[in-house]
């Protein structure tokens, strides 16, 4: 539940796994300790792997803004074809910089061409210039005491998330291509077509889901208001008005204070966690809240933070079938068979 | 008769739980998860069917993604249980009922296979455990 089926009410967005983003990670992919010359993108969707095969009418985005505006001037975009009659999928990945990163079309310099989306056990890598990249299921990496949760924080230590698949796209980047300043945001968006919406609209493409950091819509956001944080920009994070009358902002800083903080600590931590991006200098392998390792417990650094240390853990640690190199996500749960080789 | 009667050894009623035939009652509750402070991200859905002659029946307990007011068909795997109804005290508009999960491989470790439901016809509230902490659903 980092992000997963968080929309509408918690449902996939759209009623539509294939474009129901889970997590997002950004971290150093470093080869050697100290050496930051490399970072590895993470966009994971389908919950449950309720879906089997990523939407090709869609846009998967990675969107990274250089100079702290809260829009993006990088865009890794990812779309993948129809599911051809031999069961396979592919993916191309363009570059988008300027203006074109934040059009709502498939702009940009391609830097990933046709890569095979892995369906099976092992993965399947693809690479073009100095960019690798993966598609796929996988084990999902987010780890969380769900069940605990909904008892009302009776946590127990058991990971719900620990037998679980998701689809998964690794995108690992040199860090020149993310721009100059070390100092960057993260944050993933779907482009869906509007037709495609549960009420069918005109025009172009939707955003139909967006993540930054893990579990904000989840845990902040009431029904309704779930699906606007969805559909607005990062800009809009802290002005946008809720089904309460109030703002995004101002309802972040009610739950604040229900767990007790003052007004003026509550606002200053709403204002930490709006606009909902991950913030990440690609010099620094220190982990959340500075970008967002496969391995970071982010779960107990904002049950800390949300609810002022009355809870501090939920008993559960990283999963111990990550890869040890790329894509980093670990094997899929369940999935023995293998991708015909091409 | 008031409204939201169990009528004890006999038929029943109250607009939120329905008398499926002569001696059997049907009910469904909905309740939100978690309750308290946060939004609620899952909806814990009891129903069941109860014989009032022979104090036996079926209740199912499910947890589906989305709150009660926009609850999706996606059940939680692992959550469902499907109990046996072997106890049923009726006394006025409550309905106490006591049933047991016989299939042990759907309880999570240290889960109690016993399992007490409420069915409060008059306020129309049901109530039962969730992983060891008693939830507040209301009847449909």
């Amino acid at each position: 539940m980092a992000d997963h089926l968080d929309s509408p009410g918690l449902k996939s967005p759209n009623m539509d796994a294939r474009v129901d983003i889970t997590d997002v990670f950004a971290f150093a992919a470093q080869e050697e300790e100290d050496e930051f010359s490399r970072t590895a993108l993470v966009l994971n969707v389908n919950p449950l792997t309720l879906a089997s095969a990523f939407d090709p009418d869609a846009i998967y985005e990675v969107l990274v803004d250089t100079n702290a505006d809260a829009t993006p001037d990088i865009t890794f975009k990812t779309q993948f074809s129809a599911v051809g009659s031999n069961g396979r999928q592919r993916a191309t990945v363009v570059r988008a910089v300027g203006a074109d990163a934040n059009s709502r079309d498939f702009s940009g310099r391609v830097i990933i061409k046709n890569a095979p989306v892995s369906f099976g056990r092992e993965e399947r890598i693809a690479e073009g210039e100095d960019f690798k990249f993966f598609a796929g299921v996988r084990s999902d990496p987010f780890f969380f005491d769900l069940l605990g949760f909904l008892a009302g924080f009776k946590f127990t230590g058991s990971d719900f998330f620990v037998d679980k698949n998701v689809f998964g796209t690794v995108l690992e980047v040199p860090n020149s291509a993310l721009g100059t300043n070390p100092n960057i945001g993260v944050w993933s968006r779907i482009l869906i077509p509007a037709k495609d919406l549960e009420t069918p609209g005109t025009g172009g493409l939707v955003q139909i889901d967006r993540m930054g950091r893990p579990a904000i819509n989840t845990v902040f956001n009431h029904g309704a208001d779930k699906v606007t944080f969805n559909t607005i920009e990062p800009t809009g994070d802290r002005t946008t008005v809720t089904t309460t009358g109030k703002t995004f902002l101002a309802n972040f800083e009610d739950v604040l204070a229900s767990f007790g903080y003052d007004g003026g600590s509550a606002a200053s931590i709403a204002q930490i966690l709006l606009p909902d991006i991950l913030t990440f200098n690609f010099n620094n392998n220190a982990g959340f809240l500075n970008g967002r390792k496969l391995t970071d417990d982010v779960i107990d650094i904002e049950l800390n933070l949300v609810t002022k240390g009355a809870v501090t853990t939920d008993g559960v640690g990283p999963h111990t079938d990550l890869l040890d190199e790329f894509p980093y996500l670990g094997r899929p749960h369940g999935v023995v068979k293998e991708d015909e080789q091409d | 008769m008031a409204a939201g009667v169990f009528i004890p050894g006999g038929v029943l009623t109250s607009g939120r739980v329905f008398q499926a035939s002569k001696n059997k009652l049907k009910f469904r509750a909905v309740g939100g998860l978690p309750q308290g402070a946060f939004p609620s991200y899952a909806s814990y859905v009891i129903e069941g069917t109860i014989d009032l002659k022979t104090h036996s029946g079926v209740a199912t307990k499910n947890v589906f993604a989305g709150p009660p007011e926009a609850m999706s068909t996606i059940a939680l795997p692992g959550l469902s249980r499907t109990i046996r109804i072997t106890e049923v005290e009726d006394s006025g508009s409550v309905l106490r009922v006591r049933g047991v999960v016989d299939d042990r491989s759907q309880l999570q470790n240290g889960e109690n296979p016993y399992v007490d439901i409420t069915v409060d016809s008059g306020r129309e509230t049901a109530s039962s455990s969730f992983m060891n902490s008693e939830v507040s659903l209301k009847l449909e």
